[in-house]
């Protein structure tokens, strides 16, 4: 674990470089429920699909999934600048395996994903009364943390295997849109078109946020919450072991 | 015979450019090289020194062929390797966004090195690299130069019995290079091992005990730098300085087919590869031509060991069988 412990050290120093962004990550998850949430649920209200929650209470495992794709896509941008600093090559040579190099590299930033959560969470139960469920927080900081990792080993493939940071800009752009707005984050998946329902149902995004949203407020039928975060887990470790694969043939 | 740092045989590296002809970066290399040596790995640009560093360091794998760093594989044993290495690559590479200071405690905690050790560490580097007063600056604000120190630095904090150093000496002047170079020969005497590239043969030769030339990835001469002299038996440099250049003499020792000729201003700087008597001949001649004011005879120095090793290697390479 001392090599894991000293990446994660390494990355921490950078991090705390920029107080601003970590702030920025602390609290922007609670800005955007704060704001976007409200909105929708002041102008539209909730259709009855969402289990007689209001808007808020549906959105929090939105935010919280949507914050920890953003910090996932952001750490993995660090590859680029690492690379750019030589730094990169450098600390392949140092003494740790491929696994620990990328585990100590998310690991901070879990960490923070984790915390965010808290803050998002407590602050959004008591100021916009959202009915949290208590007792399954261990769940959702284990979802976060997972999640977390999950799509920083995914968008590490990507980040890995592209040379170019602009090229890399342009995927990560369209993974947004796709993976965020064809998912369960931002609305119900029942009231929508049997087509947009499946694609939704295979996009990793909902099984991390169905799982979440049940952490939360205890939406979610339990079955399925089991076959979403196999599947997640299974998504993850597919990720993790093509970004060691990708690691090893840095040429 | 003690077990050698190093143990490459029959190495061979392929890169597949898309859409081009396979590239035999490394074509079959052997050598070993024992603990405690200044390694050199000289050759042109393009030999494949960088592509033999980056296989021995762990950063790509052979495409055939075994190579050992202490005993362990580096395929195999990638991370045995890596914990018995330092290394400072060819680009700069360090922490922008930290501090000198920091940049070097990052690194020892790489190493297994904490607290009052590791800042001990990194003061003693700071102050042998002459880089105190920019122990708490952030190295994005330092000069190319000073990164490069802050890289070098870090490998004399740890004391992992294998160095690789890819032209380490790029930006530093030549006091700090000296220094540096007073380090490794240090800790080389304490058993610790180095592999150099460098372009700067001067360098090399000063400071390797043994010289690996690779030419398009494959050994051209192998040896420490006397057994590389007796290599190019025959070669002399030879320095005349007259108070008047005689009319007509760069013509006349052009006519010798020389291996270098430079004429500048007063002095005839040649080249030649001829019987030590005759070159002696040839100066007691040019000597009766006019006043001379300083004369030079030596041999060949490793820059020009290595112009001829690759002029005949190409050549070979050029017109095969």
């Amino acid at each position: 674990m001392s090599a894991v412990g000293a990446v994660f050290y390494r990355e921490g120093k950078i991090r705390v470089t920029n107080l601003t962004f970590i702030f920025w990550d602390l609290f922007y998850p609670l800005g955007y429920l704060l704001v976007f949430g409200v909105g929708i649920n002041s102008a539209l209200g909730m259709p009855q699909q969402a289990g007689g929650v209001d808007y808020n209470s549906f959105f929090l495992a939105g935010v919280l999934g949507m914050a920890s794709f953003g910090i996932a896509a952001n750490t993995s941008w660090s590859f680029f600048l690492d690379r750019d600093n030589g730094i990169f090559y450098e600390m392949l040579t140092y003494p740790l395996s491929r696994a620990e190099y990328l585990l100590g590299k998310v690991l901070f930033n879990v960490l923070i994903a984790v915390i965010q959560a808290a803050i998002t969470v407590f602050l959004g139960a008591a100021l916009l009364r959202i009915p949290v469920r208590v007792e399954l927080a261990p769940l959702l900081f284990v979802s976060v943390a997972g999640g977390t990792a999950g799509w920083f080993f995914f968008y590490a493939v990507f980040a890995l295997k592209i040379r170019r940071n602009d090229v890399f800009n342009a995927v990560t752009s369209v993974f947004y849109f796709f993976f965020l707005f064809a998912s369960s984050m931002f609305y119900p998946l029942e009231p929508l078109p049997a087509w947009f329902r499946w694609s939704a149902l295979a996009n990793p995004v909902t099984w991390q946020v169905d799982v979440m949203r049940y952490a939360t407020i205890g939406a979610g039928h339990p079955g399925q919450l089991l076959w979403e975060g196999a599947a997640f887990v299974v998504f993850s470790v597919i990720c993790f072991v093509v970004a060691i694969r990708f690691l090893h043939s840095q040429e | 015979m003690p077990e050698p740092a190093l143990q490459v045989e029959n190495l061979v590296k392929l890169y597949h450019p898309r859409g081009r002809q396979a590239v035999r970066a490394v074509d079959g290399l052997s050598f070993a090289v024992q603990p405690g040596t200044i390694f050199g790995l000289l050759g042109p640009n393009g030999a494949g020194k960088t592509t033999t560093l980056k296989v021995l360091t762990t950063l790509i794998q052979p495409t055939s062929g075994m190579a050992r760093v202490q005993g362990f594989d580096v395929v195999k044993q990638e991370l045995e390797v890596r914990r018995r290495i330092s290394v400072v690559i060819q680009e700069s590479a360090a922490e922008l966004f930290l501090s000198t200071r920091d940049n070097l405690l990052t690194y020892a905690r790489f190493h297994g090195l904490h607290g009052e050790v590791a800042r001990r560490r990194a003061d003693s580097a700071l102050e042998r690299f002459q880089i105190s007063d920019l122990a708490d600056r952030k190295v994005q604000d330092l000069s190319g130069g000073q990164r490069r120190r802050v890289q070098v630095a870090k490998i004399f904090m740890v004391e992992t019995p294998v160095v690789f150093m890819d032209e380490f000496s790029t930006g530093m002047d030549p006091i700090l290079k000296r220094a540096v170079m007073g380090y490794i020969r240090d800790d080389a005497g304490r058993g610790r091992t180095f592999v150099l590239t460098t372009q700067i043969l001067s360098e090399a030769e000063e400071l390797c005990d043994d010289i690996l030339i690779i030419n398009q990835g494959k050994q051209v001469a192998r040896g420490d730098l006397n057994a590389l002299k007796m290599l190019s038996e025959g070669m002399k440099e030879v320095a005349l300085t007259f108070d008047k250049l005689p009319e007509g003499i760069e013509a006349e020792l052009r006519a010798l087919r020389p291996l270098h000729l430079h004429v500048n201003q007063n002095t005839v700087e040649i080249g030649l590869k001829m019987p030590e008597e005759k070159v002696l001949e040839l100066v007691s001649n040019l000597a009766r031509r006019g006043r001379v004011l300083r004369v030079e005879v030596a041999g060949a120095s490793l820059e020009e060991i290595f112009v001829q090793l690759m002029r005949v290697d190409n050549a070979a390479t050029e017109k095969p069988g």
